[in-house]
């Protein structure tokens, strides 16, 4: 009995030392072990920058993914989309729908339970950061050598500084965010044309200019009209509530610091090279005695920043006001149409109005994307799925095909590579008038989970010559770097959000304050200790170790 | 034997008893009143009262009215701000338009079922365990009811809900919606009254007559029960009806969805900024679009009240009068 299991275990032992020496072995004969070596199955061995994604299994790969359902167009199982991806792709999605107006709790819910979808696209910069933590999502960063198409875009388009702002305090990035090659203008205002040509005044380009086209407008186009005011502003609802959310980002832009829609606790000065806090810098003041001036001259209308998006509208649609914000989908959906009423009326975009920063935008061209669950990882079909996300999002083929659909059938394609929508099918105000099909409700492209950002070209592609004309209007801007990243870790995270929670609304409510006037700029040293008392500077205490901690690094 | 025969007529007889009552009571009182003479503060009270309640009525009925109006109007009018009380540019398209949308039936179909299958799930577990609860004799009574007191002050929250739930495999199936939310501890606690208040003779009477428990709840006391019965039936589906949060949660797919998941889509989704600095900000649904949805989804609830209503004032007097 003792023999035998003395030999036993002595064979068991030499059995254990061989394996060990030819682990050994095989490790040192490689020069990198296949960390993914289980994990293949339905990967291409030869996926690469312009090979097209195709899982190599006989039947499709079932992946689950998260899906945002638009009501402009609900999910339709039959569209052409979701057919002509899995005969390209041997990839079957199996969706969990959730409703675009409650994408975010559920998409929390999920994640929080344990029971998230393996892709979740959709997910803006920012909103991955609280579930870092918990280790429920999968640190994308380290498996981008996986992506040939992302990474190539990273690189070839210098989008490093971008997605630096995506780090955590791991060091490493959760989100794989859509990137785009060019950064865009999105919003600025509308204004009606028809009055500046009739009260002969140019397109305004400073805030100088913007004030002055305001002055022309109330003298001229208001006398007599009740309730009228040059510039009667909406966007106040959209979470997080910030109102006038793009009249003060785009004001505060000129004086170069980011608020309104984009307000953030700190921004960086660009001069002094270091974050300060947003609302006690000069710039942001500045910006709230631009936006007062022009209550106090009666230039801009102060229910700007407390009504609701219709009631705006509506002074717009009536002649109550000419300058609202906008960007060209408003153009073409809301202003224009409503406008019918008023003869000869005409609405178009100006640029943003430059100020003391000069000729500059702010940089960014990061857009939503796609978190995962950790379990991913452990997937025998992990590779497969990282080259499927990697081709549908992120190669030239996948964009075109998501954003296009199939040649022939839904567009045609020239020997100049111009692409056409066919007639049958509208998008975007193209073929309005000929089309009987809408290119997402009727075939499934152009959905907004599957199609971000993208190469010069393509998003191009689809711009109107309205849209061109606006954003060559401010090709020429240059566009400032991107804030360098100051990522939180745990506690800091959670001492920061505490302190928001009190912080941010004082500053909204006080920053109305001084624009419509109820509170004097004489006051605003006070205003500076009551943020002081609320703690703001150890909130910007955070952010500079945060920022120093991740430079040293 | 005697006892059973005087109690046996006398149950039958109480259900009318109740309408009977208010109209004895207030009716010939404010007729005597007023052929005496009215006081000057009760004249003055009653057309504040009168004002007051008509001011009400309108601040209740005019958004409803405005909707109405909004759904038949052209979207140029409501856009412009020109539509009030009164439709502009009349129109049925919208209509035609919505009815034509298979998802927003089916939708509709399904809150109908839910409705229906949570309402009657409901009931018959808030009146067994109101049942349960109004028997004083009872063993443990008082812990059976802080067990559900308890739920109204504490909850598990979002998350261990939604665990439990997904353990149980109720995802993507009615029970996710109709389990969850049977019993409401208010209404539970307003059966628990009503029962408390019915004579404990006609049980009595009925045992010795022979009934058991069950055949005492079903053939006695739920017949005497109709008034209160009717409120919670009515408490119960409007309450399932509204709601869209369970349904957001444990079901995964459009096909299952309540048709308030629909219309919340279509007014908070196309609104709000979920989508803001998104690629696609292309959010525009039609004002009049949302006024028809909301107009479709609410008349069917708006239908119900004007047939269970006396019976829910009485109900809700049953409940509270003794006390």
């Amino acid at each position: 009995m003792y023999h035998s299991n003395r030999r036993r275990s002595l064979t068991s032992v030499s059995a254990g030392a061989a394996v060990v020496l030819a682990l050994g072995f095989a490790s040192a004969c490689s020069s990198k072990p296949d960390e993914f070596k289980d994990k293949r199955v339905g990967a291409m061995s030869n996926y690469a920058v312009g090979v097209d994604f195709r899982a190599t299994t006989d039947q499709p790969l079932h992946f689950s993914m998260m899906y945002n359902n638009h009501p402009n167009y609900p999910l339709n199982e039959d569209w052409l989309f979701w057919s002509e991806l899995e005969k390209r792709t041997n990839v079957h999605l199996d969706l969990v729908e959730a409703p675009l107006s409650d994408y975010n709790q559920k998409r929390t819910t999920l994640i929080n339970a344990g029971q998230a979808p393996q892709i979740i696209p959709k997910t803006y910069p920012g909103q991955e950061n609280e579930y870092v933590s918990s280790g429920a999502i999968l640190p994308v960063s380290d498996y981008v050598n996986l992506m040939p198409n992302y990474s190539a875009r990273v690189q070839n388009w210098n989008m490093q500084s971008d997605l630096d702002t995506l780090t955590q305090a791991d060091g490493k990035y959760y989100n794989l965010a859509g990137m785009h090659e060019e950064k865009r203008t999105e919003y600025s205002f509308a204004v009606r044309t028809d009055l500046l040509t009739k009260d002969g005044i140019a397109t305004p380009k400073t805030l100088d200019d913007f004030e002055n086209m305001l002055k022309v407008l109330k003298d001229k186009e208001c006398a007599g009209v009740a309730g009228c005011y040059p510039l009667s502003d909406r966007f106040n609802f959209a979470p997080p509530e910030r109102p006038g959310g793009n009249l003060i980002r785009t004001i505060a832009a000129a004086f170069g610091v980011r608020a309104g829609w984009d307000y953030n606790t700190v921004s960086w000065d660009f001069n002094q090279k270091k974050y300060v806090l947003t609302a006690e810098s000069d710039a942001y003041k500045q910006t709230l005695q631009y936006l007062n001036k022009l209550v106090t001259e009666g230039l801009l209308d102060p229910e700007s920043f407390t009504q609701q998006d219709d009631q705006a509208l509506q002074k717009f649609a009536q002649g109550k006001s000419f300058v609202i914000s906008s960007n060209i989908q408003n153009v073409i959906n809301d202003y224009r149409p409503n406008l019918k009423n008023i003869p000869g009326a005409t609405v178009g975009m100006i640029p943003p109005p430059t100020g003391p920063m000069g000729n500059v935008m702010f940089g960014g061209r990061l857009e939503n994307g796609i978190i995962f669950n950790a379990d991913v990882k452990d997937s025998p079909n992990f590779v497969a799925m990282m080259q499927f996300v990697d081709w549908l999002w992120y190669s030239e083929n996948g964009q075109e095909f998501a954003k296009w659909g199939v040649p022939g059938v839904t567009y045609t394609k020239d020997a100049n590579g111009k692409r056409t929508l066919n007639p049958d099918i509208t998008m975007l105000g193209f073929n309005a008038d000929t089309a009987t099909k809408q290119l997402q409700k009727d075939y499934g492209f152009y959905n907004g989970i599957f199609v971000y950002g993208g190469t010069r070209d393509l998003m191009h592609s689809f711009y109107s010559d309205e849209e061109q004309a606006f954003l060559d209007s401010v090709k020429d801007r240059e566009v400032l770097p991107v804030p360098p990243p100051q990522p939180f870790d745990e506690d800091q995270q959670d001492q920061a959000t505490q302190i928001e929670v009190d912080l941010t609304p004082h500053v909204m409510q006080e920053s109305l304050k001084f624009i419509l006037g109820s509170r004097s700029f004489d006051d605003w040293g006070n205003f500076v200790k009551e943020l002081d008392g609320l703690d703001a500077q150890t909130y910007l205490g955070l952010v500079t170790d945060a920022y120093n901690a991740f430079q040293q690094r | 034997m005697v006892a059973i025969e005087q109690s046996a007529p006398r149950a039958p007889a109480t259900p009318p008893a109740p309408p009977a009552k208010p109209r004895l009571v207030t009716a010939p009182r404010r007729r005597r009143w007023g052929r005496i003479h009215d006081t000057r503060g009760y004249r003055a009270f009653q057309v504040f009262n009168a004002i007051g309640l008509t001011l009400v009525v309108i601040a209740t009925l005019v958004p409803f009215v405005h909707v109405v109006a909004k759904s038949f109007s052209s979207e140029v009018a409501i856009r412009t701000g020109r539509v009030n009380l009164l439709p502009i540019g009349f129109n049925v398209d919208t209509y035609r338009l919505v009815s034509h949308d298979h998802l927003f039936w089916l939708n509709y179909w399904n809150t109908i079922k839910y409705t229906s299958v949570s309402t009657v799930v409901a009931l018959v577990l808030t009146t067994t365990y109101a049942f349960v609860l109004s028997k004083k004799h009872l063993k443990g009574r008082t812990l059976l009811i802080w067990v559900a007191v308890f739920t109204m002050f504490f909850s598990g929250g979002i998350i261990p809900n939604f665990v439990l739930i997904s353990a149980m495999g109720l995802r993507n199936q009615i029970w996710a919606i109709a389990l969850p939310n049977a019993i409401s501890v208010f209404n539970l606690l307003v059966m628990k009254a009503f029962f408390e208040n019915l004579p404990p003779e006609l049980e009595e009477a009925a045992a010795v007559d022979g009934l058991n428990t069950y055949g005492i709840l079903m053939r006695i006391v739920l017949p005497l029960s109709k008034a209160v019965l009717a409120t919670m039936t009515l408490f119960y589906s409007v309450s399932f009806w509204n709601s869209w949060f369970p349904a957001f949660l444990y079901l995964d797919h459009q096909n299952l969805n309540p048709v308030t998941i629909y219309l919340r889509n279509l007014l908070v989704g196309a609104t709000g900024g979920t989508n803001m600095g998104g690629q696609i900000s292309d959010l525009h649904i039609s004002a009049n679009v949302q006024a028809v949805a909301i107009v479709l989804i609410c008349v069917p609830i708006l239908l119900v009240y004007p047939f269970i209503q006396r019976y829910f004032v009485r109900g809700v007097m049953l409940g509270a009068v003794k006390g």
